[in-house]
């Protein structure tokens, strides 16, 4: 197992009083395998990236596990945890027009990430930067290492972000939304790019994305948040098949039909609880069509249904066995989506 | 190259600015009410004595006619002659400005050295208590009347414990170091007269920060308040993200960015503290530019008053130009216009 990540809790502080961002956040991630992340804005999917990375904002409470092979990294003093950052785990962000420092040279940017985690000599650096250019797709790298991000395109800035978290060979990447910024052609290429690398490497990828063609596209596993909890989990052809939270079936019934361009996470009547105002029961409870009197009133536990599949939700606890049969079947004359 | 175009536009562009200076400062003095002639003889002058004098000096001249002579004499590097001194300002000038230049970038040393770590420290750790000291020095700081400063540190560390001069450049004892740039620290480095460097670097300390204490608490705010914002880009993000330090991030990638509004603000504090030097030098006996102009002002010293405003305008002008070539040797994305 590369990552294994148990029972996060992270509390944020807002207007002086601390409030949950996520809840009793579990997942792993094997070598070679890309787990996706889904759900809506502000379910804590980036909030779950940086609390592996332990890059959270000022005043964060954290608690739980991470661990990355046989290493407890979420217990490792801030040096430590240097050493491992863009080493080991490298992550790439949503925006690369702002992610890269715009008074640094490309060339000066990805050789930072050398001079922290390797000994190689000035020559070997620059060398090896040129390589990584190439490597990741880009042309006329000898001359690119002297420019600068503003003179780069959107897809060719992602590019170096991607060049500069392959530069010590990391075993995971968590990549969060590193093409909703981008057109789709390009989204298309970056995508392509990091199967390869991922292949190429034997790398575990973290991906978080709206986007459900993303996820049909490179992703192994699917999990999928809501309101700071993990509601569903499930290998991706089965959470496509077989959703089985009303949460997931409401975002697969929410995608637009095929050959509309965008095929992003649709909208489901309804808000989301504020964290500072979470409901005792299910947090979906207030929006979900098959709510009962339990969900308002406890929060149901995570079920394993089969090895590749686990669900959060009241539905399917065996206390609710009698209904199980009719409400699955009815879900699944609903769910007449492929993909 | 753009960046030689550009220096050489904005030289030639210090012209009419220059221009308009004079002509503000020599119509302004003039109109300050007294009569030169009758300062320099003293109460007892006769009026036909005050008489001849004016009209020796060129006083009875209509004022452009004064303004006229002055200019003609200014462009062939002639400052006129002191009234008050009785020798030509621009000798005047070259022995009292380099004190104060050497006070003045001595706190300039002092404010970055200080002022720009304690902003970084400051934002970086945002609501806690270095943050806390740091805004209540900085406060302290610029609050603080200078003379004031300067009188209790006298009291303090001269009077009280003794460790440190009076007053004055260097001890009676030492011989100032040949002069090259009339700077005794810079003089004496250049010359490798070591007992000289200790002690004008120890006469330097407490008017350098008496001087500074204000442009240090203006550029620790700045600097935080530059740096808040840095800090929350994505780029920082970034820079953690691919293992960097805190200092490796604060120092490496934070500063360069929220550099641009310290230096501007660096620029203004420069002339603030050219200007300010009066004060801290009367309290430390410096023999600088800045007693130089009160005197002028108050004997009515039309040539000298104009050589320092001159001078000053000059420097001024510089350090700015030398600012604005900063930001474009920091900022690839700004182009010589
Ligand atoms: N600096 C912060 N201080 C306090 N709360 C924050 C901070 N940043 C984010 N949050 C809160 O944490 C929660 C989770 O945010 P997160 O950024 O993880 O969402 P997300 O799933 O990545 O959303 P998106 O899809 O929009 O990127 C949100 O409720 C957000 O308001
Ligand atoms: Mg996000």
């Amino acid at each position: 197992m590369l990552l294994q990540v148990q029972n996060l809790q992270l509390s944020l502080k807002r207007a002086g009083k601390f409030i949950s961002i996520l809840d009793d956040v579990s997942f792993q991630v094997q070598k070679g395998e890309t787990l996706g992340i889904v759900g809506e804005s502000g379910c804590g999917k980036s909030m779950t990236a940086l609390s592996i990375m332990r890059l959270l904002p000022d005043k964060a409470k954290l608690a739980g596990e991470v661990k990355v092979g046989s290493e407890v990294i979420s217990k490792l003093s801030k040096k430590k945890l240097e050493k491992i950052r863009g080493n080991q785990i490298s992550m790439i962000f949503q925006d690369p027009l702002t992610s890269l420092n715009p008074l640094h040279t490309v060339g000066k940017q990805i050789e930072e990430a050398l001079i922290l985690h390797t000994n190689l000599t000035k020559k070997e650096r620059k060398d090896r930067v040129v390589e990584l250019l190439k490597e990741v797709g880009l042309p006329r790298a000898e001359e690119m290492v002297k420019e600068y991000p503003h003179q780069l395109s959107g897809g060719m800035r992602q590019r170096i972000m991607i060049a500069i978290a392959m530069a010590c060979r990391p075993q995971l990447l968590i990549c969060d939304e590193p093409t909703t910024a981008l057109d789709v052609t390009v989204q298309a290429q970056i995508l392509e790019l990091m199967n390869k690398l991922k292949q190429e490497n034997d790398m575990g990828i973290i991906m978080i994305t709206h986007d459900l063609g993303v996820v049909a596209e490179v992703c192994n596993r699917v999990m999928v948040m809501y309101a700071g909890k993990v509601v569903e989990e499930a290998e991706v052809n089965e959470l496509f098949q077989r959703p089985r939270h009303p949460y997931t079936i409401g975002l697969l019934e929410a995608i637009p039909r095929v050959g509309e361009r965008k095929r992003t996470l649709g909208s489901i009547p309804g808000t989301v609880p504020s964290p500072q105002n979470l409901p005792i029961g299910c947090r979906f409870a207030d929006r979900c069509k098959d709510a009962m009197e339990i969900c308002r009133q406890a929060q149901p536990k995570t079920l394993q249904l089969t090895d590749d599949h686990r669900v959060a939700c009241w539905l399917y606890d065996e206390r609710r066995e009698d209904l199980k049969d009719d409400i699955t079947r009815n879900q699944e004359s609903k769910t007449t989506l492929s993909h | 190259m753009g960046a030689i175009r550009f220096i050489v536009k904005r030289l030639i562009l210090m012209l009419p600015i220059l221009l308009g200076i004079t002509i503000l400062t020599f119509f302004i003095s003039n109109t300050i009410p007294g009569d030169p002639a009758r300062l320099i003889l003293g109460p007892k002058a006769t009026p036909e004595g005050i008489e001849r004098l004016r009209e020796e000096m060129g006083l009875n001249d209509p004022i452009y006619v004064q303004y006229g002579k002055y200019m003609y004499g200014l462009v062939q590097g002639d400052f006129g002659k002191s009234t008050y001194s009785q020798q030509a300002v621009s000798e005047d000038l070259k022995r009292y400005f380099p004190a104060t230049f050497e006070l003045t970038l001595f706190s300039m040393f002092l404010t970055v050295l200080i002022g720009i770590p304690f902003g970084i420290i400051s934002a970086n750790k945002k609501d806690k208590i270095p943050d806390q000291i740091t805004r209540f020095m900085a406060l302290t700081g610029v609050a603080m009347p200078a003379f004031w400063l300067g009188i209790i540190l006298l009291l303090f560390f001269y009077l009280k414990i003794g460790i440190l001069p009076g007053g004055g450049r260097i001890d009676s004892w030492v011989s100032p170091p040949e002069a090259i740039t009339g700077m005794y620290t810079i003089d004496s480095l250049l010359t490798g007269n070591w007992e000289a460097l200790k002690s004008s670097l120890i006469h330097l300390i407490l008017p350098g920060f008496t001087q500074a204490a204000v442009t240090i608490g203006m550029i620790t705010r700045m600097t935080r308040s530059s740096m808040l914002e840095v800090l929350r880009s994505d780029y920082i993000r970034t820079a953690y993200a691919k293992g960097g330090s805190e200092n490796r991030v604060l120092y490496g990638h934070a500063l360069q960015n929220g550099m641009m509004p310290i230096l501007t603000l660096m620029g203004m504090t420069f002339g603030h503290a050219l200007g300010g030097s009066v004060l801290v030098e009367s309290v430390f006996s410096w023999p600088g530019l800045g007693r130089y102009a009160v005197n002028a002002i108050n004997y009515l010293d039309f040539p000298a008053v104009m050589g320092v405003t001159i001078l000053i305008a000059v420097l001024f002008i510089t350090v700015n130009l030398i600012i604005d070539i900063l930001y474009h040797v920091i900022d690839p994305r700004l182009k010589y216009e």
